[in-house]
């Protein structure tokens, strides 16, 4: 089949009238420890807001509006493990929105890729939110990034979406079963299947397999950190992330 | 491959609609199954990664079933047959694994009754699209109750079914990820979404 030249049509959300009660049912489908349903209402409440600010996909927002709002709640129960794992995913989370944003913004790759970009930089900084709800007040400021002129040329571009997508799919494999917090694991694995979907899609308007193999084996976090190291996209700030892993973290 | 996957067993066509009954103890074959996974609050046990990979192991020879039978009927061309072929290898990988991990326990395949979802390449690619989405809330509404090995090991396969999802949308022009998460399903809501495709029979 021929590639299909409607990828940007195609890639806008189309679950636009996702109702509140659809996401507070999602929001009580992941919370497994019953610690976060307090908060529904005040999630559908900052949803409604993020309807009114962004015209961006509104899927994205609101699902993270509510992740965000319903697990602050929760974060103050959080182990040690669980606040390094996160704070090292909020870290690459704010890396990929960057990334994607700045494409967006910039405008200068191909249409398609544009398309792509649109749709998961949105994905992205919903994560993002996601993440720092989880994370509450031991949440961490962004790192500041330079992406190098990726973000304007098609080819380097796609090379490492591909790369951060495929290998963000994999981190969060690795994470999953390491997390003390159920609920956590639950909302983790919600993230993950997105970002698989991510990969796929990339792969496919680069012209690779988007599902090469039965079965994606997980990669350790010191991976993605070799990965994020070698792009030099990181100025400042992500040692201090670093630093507040657990010591002997590191996969 | 196990000719099972390829060929109705010739097991009563509503056996993999009791599951979605909903009331009391539901049997399948040798599963036993029903309340006690739609159930979300039973702390992780192996007792309970058995009857969740045997869900899965059900959703799994859906999946390969359908495209066995549709490589065969469709008249599939280009991207499409790729992704039919290619796909279908992974579904028919993830029954050999459940049913490796199960044992002698694991639950036969149904037969099924896909109609004309497997006679032509839109009606295919639109059930495909379906399919995919309905494995990947069905896995991720069971992730979180299984232990961290089996855990582990759903979370390998529900991530090739996050791709298949992608891939299908992005062929068809329908959304690849249509939302910044998603969110899983319980057994019982998969189960009505699968009566309602008319597979199970």
């Amino acid at each position: 089949m021929a590639m299909n030249d409607e990828h940007e049509e195609a890639a806008r959300p189309d679950d636009l009238e996702t109702s509140p009660e659809e996401l507070m049912a999602m929001l009580a489908a992941i919370d497994v420890d019953g610690a976060l349903q307090e908060t529904a209402a005040a999630a559908v409440r900052a949803t409604r807001r993020e309807v009114l600010r962004s015209a961006l996909p509104l899927a994205g927002a609101m699902g993270a509006g509510l992740l965000t709002a319903g697990a602050a709640s929760a974060a103050g129960g959080l182990t040690a493990n669980d606040t390094a794992i996160l704070r090292f995913d909020l870290a690459l989370e704010y890396l990929q929105a960057g990334l994607y944003t700045e494409a967006e913004r910039l405008g200068a790759v191909k249409p398609r890729t544009l398309g792509f970009s649109r749709v998961v930089g949105a994905h992205e900084r919903a994560h993002v939110r996601a993440i720092k709800g989880f994370l509450g007040s031991k949440a961490v400021p962004s790192p500041s990034f330079d992406y190098r002129g990726v973000t304007a040329d098609d080819a380097a571009f796609v090379k490492t979406a591909v790369a951060f997508e495929d290998l963000t799919a994999a981190l969060l494999k690795w994470q999953a079963p390491r997390f003390d917090s159920r609920s956590i694991v639950a909302a983790i694995l919600t993230l993950h299947s997105v970002e698989t979907r991510h990969a796929a899609w990339i792969r496919h308007i680069v012209g690779v397999l988007p599902a090469a193999t039965a079965f994606d084996q997980p990669a350790p976090q010191n991976q993605m950190a070799e990965l994020v190291a070698s792009t030099h996209f990181v100025v400042s700030g992500w040692s201090t992330i670093a630093a507040k892993r657990k010591p002997g973290f590191m996969g | 491959m196990d000719s099972s996957i390829d060929r109705p067993s010739g097991r009563s066509r509503s056996s993999f609609l009791r599951v979605a009954a909903g009331t009391g103890t539901v049997f399948v074959g040798s599963l036993v199954f029903g309340q006690d996974l739609a159930a979300s609050d039973a702390p992780p046990s192996a007792a309970q990664d058995r009857r969740v990979f045997q869900y899965a192991l059900q959703l799994e020879y859906l999946q390969a079933a359908f495209y066995a039978e549709a490589v065969q009927r469709a008249s599939l061309r280009g991207e499409l047959r790729e992704f039919a072929e290619v796909v279908g290898g992974h579904e028919r990988a993830h029954v050999a694994f459940l049913k490796k991990a199960l044992g002698p326990a694991a639950g036969k395949a149904p037969s099924f009754d896909f109609g004309d979802a497997t006679s032509d390449a839109k009606r295919f690619g639109a059930a495909a699209y379906e399919l995919e989405n309905i494995g990947v809330s069905a896995y991720n509404g069971q992730g979180a109750k299984l232990t961290d090995g089996a855990l582990e090991q759903a979370a390998e396969i529900v991530s090739v079914e996050g791709r298949h999802a992608g891939w299908i949308g992005t062929l068809l022009g329908k959304p690849p990820a249509p939302r910044a998460a998603d969110p899983g399903l319980d057994a019982n809501a998969v189960m009505a979404q699968l009566k309602a495709t008319g597979f199970l029979g």
